[in-house]
């Protein structure tokens, strides 16, 4: 209790935005906090805020641009002693720490009851456990390493989209004498993270993926397989646009759309970008697997937590709630919208876009086939520090493969710690 | 031996001097109770400083000397914090930066704003519009100011693009999407935002001297250059020295310009000790290092503010 009041106090001595006014707590009322606010996402959040009605209680919408924000906020109203009923967290090694301090509500007896566990791939059941006690929900999947291709730079090139890295390589000076970008890439975080995860996955193979991502094994890090990781990734400098450095993913994604660039490495969430562009599928742009990414899924999830409350209003309200998230069909109704897929693999994925389909199928391949993305996989300050690792590899071509593996292979020893 | 004469003109003021002790009692009084409601009222500000501004500093110092990682935790671990910090090539390049961006930035501003404020001293025409003109970037946020300039530099939609379309097409200014040179491009930006209000400070020093200097010198046939270097400059070191202050106050906290404009990129070539600190604190959930960090800075400050400081205060005792 003293840890749970000094993180309190400390989270309300470093955060300088003010928490939110404080609801009255009526029976069934559930507040919730997230961070979707695009149009596509403010949709699917709607189906979860119906469902929750339809039993009779009111849906008190709480959005906050950005995780940060959210984040902030959340745990100003947490420490403050008025959490909200649910909010949205980073997924991954973030919950685990938030559930280290004691904050969040054990959801148990619910998992028993609908099953939660087994109906989940095994990262996902991980990641949403702390201790032996499921500590969240996971509404939704998205797989990071997918190429969205433009159909006419192909097409007028007479070209197929690579089927591997090396193809990609041997193609690429041709895309580009052609006077196009072969490669959409936007030099910052973010897009490191999808890039790098497609190059681990395709070049060195899902072996040294695991020995990385799960296993945190500094040797595999500095491994000639992982230099050639590097290496490959050094040789696509010279294929990216003057404009990439720190371009946003969507500017990215544009050059796409308006058939600039060839294609570009980016999660599933790419389809909505394409539809609100009113583009079609087969027709105007295609999505694969990243070049030898056939049969790995970099998974990315977004799940809620409900932190821990005395109120038996607010309790009903959580259980509620959280039997509404892991509902099979309504998981299913959510991402129709949303574009990833369900969370649940018991849940029907009929009506979702080709695109998230195709991961499916490589997800229902088995454990081996689904990989952990960097938030699954880290904490933030190990992402944090592999992020800086990659945006200073890619910017400064002096920096060796041999180099960039051996510091990757100190920043897991360290964290290892 | 007493002359009648002083005698003489102290006994009028003798019999004044009742008077005017009462009077000094009154004021006294007065200015006693002003004295004591003044510093009533300064006590909460005095508070706030002490718990809020200095308490906070000295926990963040204590902090970077523990092991904290996602939350405070209090036991000393002497200077393992600052190992890894000073071990993290981000934060070798953030912190240089620091001093190339802090030293180009001072020397740049103050240069421009006082060169800026001279030529309109020497009553140009439309002296009004160029005034509005110069002072009107400090009106621009920080973030737009970056924007803005992010788009300018930007090779594939400003100048270099702009310059390409005229025909010269192997034109280059790529600055900020090279490593090297992307630091300098947030100088520019700096500059180019706060000379304004250099300038406009430094003017209304100007307009402040005395025009019979003015004539001096040039009765004495002093070139006008030499006039303002060597008189008028010096007669406005208080103000050149609140401009120092202000510019140098930019450069340690700018955190803004840096996200907005190249987001430390790339990489994290252009990177800023602000921004390496609130990255750490609220994006990496890591206490430790962010408080080291910002323990660094402090230092840092420190190293080069109380020498100065040291200095003046030796001058007035002089």
């Amino acid at each position: 209790m003293s840890r749970n009041l000094v993180f309190a106090a400390a989270i309300a001595g470093l955060s300088l935005s003010s928490s939110v006014g404080s609801p009255q707590a009526f029976a069934q009322k559930a507040d919730v906090m997230h961070w979707w606010t695009s149009g596509g996402e403010s949709r699917a959040v709607a189906v979860f805020a119906k469902e929750y009605e339809k039993g009779g209680g009111t849906w008190v919408d709480d959005p906050s641009i950005g995780p940060q924000a959210e984040h902030a906020a959340a745990l100003n109203r947490i420490a403050g002693g008025d959490p909200p009923t649910a909010l949205m967290w980073t997924t991954g090694v973030a919950v685990q720490q938030l559930a280290e301090q004691g904050v969040l509500r054990p959801l148990d007896e619910l998992a028993k009851q609908g099953n939660w566990v087994a109906n989940l791939p095994p990262l996902l059941a991980k990641s949403i456990t702390y201790d032996g006690h499921v500590v969240a929900v996971a509404v939704d999947i998205g797989g990071a390493n997918y190429q969205y291709y433009s159909v006419k730079v192909f097409h007028d090139l007479n070209m197929e989209p690579p089927k591997t890295w090396d193809e990609f390589l041997a193609d690429a000076p041709r895309i580009k004498a052609a006077g196009y970008i072969p490669l959409a890439y936007g030099a910052n975080a973010q897009q490191e993270d999808w890039l790098f995860s497609a190059l681990v996955a395709g070049v060195g193979g899902k072996d040294l993926y695991r020995k990385v991502f799960v296993d945190h094994d500094p040797k595999a890090a500095a491994s000639p397989e992982m230099e050639h990781v590097f290496s490959a990734m050094g040789q696509l400098r010279q294929y990216v646009d003057a404009g990439s450095p720190n371009r946003k993913w969507n500017d990215t994604l544009a050059l796409v759309e308006t058939n600039k660039a060839a294609l570009m490495i980016v999660g599933d969430w790419a389809t909505a970008d394409f539809t609100t562009a009113h583009l079609t599928l087969g027709k105007d742009y295609g999505c694969q697997m990243a070049p030898g990414n056939q049969s790995a899924y970099v998974m990315t999830e977004d799940v809620f937590v409900f932190p821990a409350t005395n109120k038996p209003d607010q309790i009903q309200a959580q259980d509620k709630l959280a039997k509404v998230m892991m509902n099979p069909a309504v998981q299913t109704a959510f991402n129709r919208i949303k574009g990833s897929l369900p969370a649940r693999q018991d849940a029907s994925v009929e009506g979702l876009n080709a695109c998230a389909q195709l991961g499916t199928k490589i997800i229902a391949g088995g454990p081996d086939n689904q990989l952990p993305n960097f938030s699954l996989a880290f904490s933030p300050d190990t992402e944090g520090q592999i992020e800086d690792l990659l945006g200073n590899y890619w910017a400064t071509p002096a920096v060796t493969p041999a180099d960039a593996a051996k510091r990757l292979s100190r920043i897991l020893a360290s964290a290892s710690q | 031996m007493a002359t009648p004469v002083p005698v003489r003109l102290e006994a009028p003021l003798a019999s004044f001097q009742p008077d005017r002790a009462i009077e000094q009692r009154r004021v006294g009084r007065a200015y006693h109770l002003r004295g004591r409601a003044a510093r009533l009222a300064l006590i909460p500000a005095v508070v706030i400083m002490a718990f809020c501004f200095y308490g906070s500093m000295f926990w963040t110092v204590y902090i970077s000397l523990t092991r904290s990682f996602l939350l405070p935790v209090y036991k000393f671990a002497g200077t393992a914090q600052y190992v890894r910090l000073f071990a993290t090539p981000r934060w070798q390049v953030a912190y240089s930066n620091m001093f190339i961006f802090g030293f180009l930035d001072i020397i740049g501003t103050l240069g421009l704003g006082i060169l800026l404020a001279i030529l309109l001293d020497r009553s140009v025409r439309f002296e009004g519009i160029f005034r509005t003109v110069l002072l009107y970037p400090l009106s621009i946020s920080f973030i737009v100011t970056g924007l803005t300039w992010q788009w300018i530099l930007s090779p594939t939609i400003g100048v270099q693009q702009l310059v390409r379309s005229f025909g010269w097409t192997d034109f280059h200014f790529n600055w900020i999407t090279q490593p090297e040179t992307a630091i300098y491009t947030l100088v520019f930006a700096g500059i180019w935002h706060q000379s304004g209000l250099i300038m406009a400070i430094m003017l209304a020093g100007l307009r402040g001297v005395d025009r019979e200097i003015w004539r001096a010198a040039r009765v004495e046939g002093i070139p006008a250059w030499r006039t303002y270097v060597s008189i008028v400059l010096p007669m406005l070191r208080p103000l050149v020295v609140t401009c120092l202050v202000l510019v140098a106050i930019a450069v340690v906290k700018s955190y803004d310009l840096v996200v907005a404009m190249t987001n430390g990129g790339p990489g994290f070539a252009s990177d800023l000790p602000g921004k390496f600190v609130v990255d750490f604190e609220f994006e990496r959930a890591n206490i430790g290092q962010a408080s080291a960090a910002a323990t660094v800075m402090l230092g840092s400050v420190l190293a080069i503010v109380a020498p100065y400081l040291y200095y003046e205060l030796a001058r007035k005792n002089r």
